[in-house]
């Protein structure tokens, strides 16, 4: 179990060491002038989770994710993929590594079986012996002999997870793979990568769509102008969030005069048929027994009491700095 | 999921293995258009050239003389050096840059293959198709010289095998520098239209104009255009061509040692690989 954690020390890697996570990064920085676009990240992915890299756009996604690949140079802080120290070993890092990074892009006028050729060709090995099940697995079979340039985007991205395939990856580092894609083809990529995972592979997903993250993944790190501000188990990180209890009451105007100010609600709202009480934070179980037993002991009846845990939406928007304000 | 140690080095290697030579050549033959210019200013320049004289010759013997004077071989190879210097640098500059351009590039790196392999493998790649192409073309021209001549005619000695030889090996440097200029320049711009027209302005324009006039003070620098050592070098049998463009092919540069033509030509061709696996290697992906 990871523990939540906000920018935390840890030991540097060590190289091809079968540890704990796939992927390891303190530190790093990442600066394009002025701007800084990672800056001082640390970020543990789990061996074996789905992991989402959750962050609005141009907040820093793709940059750290080709600083992982070794597609551009870091300015400073570690690596390691694998165990594998990237740059220093990025080339044995890479042959467990399948990823896509931004929109995946192929030679038009090519079929779909023919890059997954080139790029076999590139990985060398085994790799040419898995471009039929690659194909298979991404349903794109009965399209495999037709030009890349007649695909659709969603056929272009499955075309980019059947390219992963390719290395029989211990690791996916998929950027935005939900992109473009219509609800079916989100569903389909979506058990594509949990069918991955359930194999013992381990998924990284960057993307700002939080709902898919939410059903894809069970491990997300927020990032907001270019710095990690929170990793962990989603359920843990969202159980910090503020919840509200919904209270169907009589007399909600009194009902809300009992409560008072409790130290425990950020807000009260009277509504038509009872109250909304906004939570600060902290085990909202307790908090609504609480809510419970004072209403009751002003002698005010209550019809029904409803927890409504927040979503990591929620959550998502009330520690990213950016929305936040823009909200 | 199996073991990928064993790969792994072998992926480090700046050499390029076969299946990844293929692969670019599979890139590169399935762009049509590409190869069809490829193939007309190669292969189809002398088909055509040569049928039309072969045709005229055999509708009227008297007025219209044998297909395959020693001229007219002259013209032939001087027109595909020329025509084919520019499908060899459209070809090197496409092997240079398509990959960028179509955003594959990325996907290669990826694997984890070394950059300068991904670079050194379209060498072979792209040469395999443009030196192939061009000597079919030369074999007919040189087929019909051989065959269709009158070598009892006036100055129509048929040439000897040697010669014809020599005008082969120079007309495949000459695309070979033309596709790896191409291919260097491709590489480090990133991308095609640009280097074309750069060299195509180099090789109709600037190497023309230069030669045609010794500068004073001057010549030195003028020798060092890869065209005017290209055409010092140039064989005596392919002296009698009928030459298009603004000199008639009159170049007045005085003759360069043989040493000096060699450095220049492989400077060329040396160079510009190592600017375009330089920016291969170092470019963001």
């Amino acid at each position: 179990m990871t523990t939540v954690s906000e920018r935390g020390a840890a030991p540097p890697p060590h190289s091809g060491e079968p540890g704990r996570w796939a992927v390891e990064v303190h530190g790093l920085t990442k600066r394009f002038g002025a701007r800084t676009a990672v800056d001082a990240v640390d970020l543990l992915v789990p061996r074996g989770s789905a992991f989402g890299y959750l962050g609005p756009n141009g907040a820093g996604k793709t940059t750290l994710i080709r600083a992982l690949l070794g597609l551009t140079r870091a300015d400073s802080g570690t690596i390691s993929l694998l165990g594998f120290p990237v740059p220093g070993e990025r080339g044995r890092a890479l042959t467990q590594v399948g990823a896509i990074v931004d929109e995946p892009r192929f030679h038009g006028h090519l079929t779909g079986r023919e890059n997954l050729k080139i790029l076999s060709a590139a990985r060398g090995g085994d790799a040419g012996r898995r471009i039929a099940p690659a194909l298979e697995r991404t349903r794109l079979t009965q399209r495999a002999d037709d030009k890349v340039s007649t695909y659709s985007m969603g056929m272009r991205q499955r075309l980019g997870l059947a390219s992963c395939m390719l290395a029989d990856p211990q690791l996916l580092v998929l950027d935005e793979p939900m992109n473009g894609l219509d609800p079916a083809g989100m569903h389909e990529t979506r058990e594509i990568i949990r069918g991955l995972v359930e194999e013992g592979r381990t998924v990284m997903l960057s993307s700002h769509l939080l709902a898919e993250v939410e059903r894809t993944c069970d491990q997300i790190a927020i990032v907001d102008r270019g710095r990690v501000i929170r990793q962990g188990p989603i359920g843990e990180l969202t159980a910090q969030a503020e919840a509200a209890v919904e209270v169907q009451c009589a007399d909600p105007a009194n009902a809300a005069r009992a409560l008072g100010g409790p130290e425990f609600a950020s807000r009260i709202t009277v509504t038509q048929d009872g109250l909304n009480i906004e939570l600060r934070g902290g085990p909202a179980r307790q908090q609504a027994a609480e809510i419970n037993r004072r209403l009751a002991t002003a002698g005010i009846a209550v019809h029904g009491l409803r927890l409504a845990r927040a979503s990591l939406e929620d959550w998502f928007l009330s520690v990213t700095s950016r929305l936040g304000e823009e909200q | 999921m199996t073991e990928h140690r064993g790969t792994a080095a072998r992926r480090a290697s700046w050499l390029p293995p076969v299946p990844l030579i293929g692969a670019k050549i599979l890139d590169l033959r399935k762009r049509s258009i590409l190869m069809a210019v490829t193939a007309a200013f190669t292969v189809g320049l002398p088909v055509i050239f040569y049928g039309i004289r072969i045709i005229y010759h055999l509708s009227d013997p008297a007025r219209y003389g044998p297909a395959g004077t020693p001229s007219a071989f002259a013209t032939t190879v001087t027109l595909m050096a020329e025509f084919g210097f520019i499908a060899a640098v459209a070809l090197g500059a496409t092997a240079g840059s398509d990959d960028l351009a179509d955003g594959m590039f990325r996907h290669l790196v990826i694997t984890g293959r070394s950059r300068l392999a991904l670079y050194l493998a379209r060498i072979p790649a792209g040469l395999s198709i443009l030196l192939v192409l061009a000597a079919l073309g030369f074999s007919v021209a040189a087929l019909v010289t051989g065959f269709l001549n009158d070598p009892h005619a006036p100055g129509a000695l048929t040439p000897s095998a040697g010669s014809l030889a020599g005008a082969g090996v120079w007309l495949e440097l000459y695309l070979v520098i033309g596709f790896t200029v191409g291919l260097g320049l491709g590489a480090a711009m990133g991308q095609r239209t640009v280097p074309v027209v750069l060299l195509i302005v180099l090789e109709i324009i600037v190497t023309p104009a230069l030669a045609d006039h010794a500068i004073p003070y001057f010549v030195n620098v003028e020798r060092l255009f890869v065209g005017v050592a290209m055409d010092q070098l140039q064989p005596a049998v392919l002296a009698g061509a009928v030459h298009v463009g603004p000199t008639g092919g009159k170049f007045q540069i005085p003759p360069m040692p043989v040493w000096a033509m060699a450095a220049v030509i492989a400077g060329w061709i040396i160079g510009w690989q190592v600017v375009g696996a330089w920016k291969m290697a170092t470019r963001d992906a």
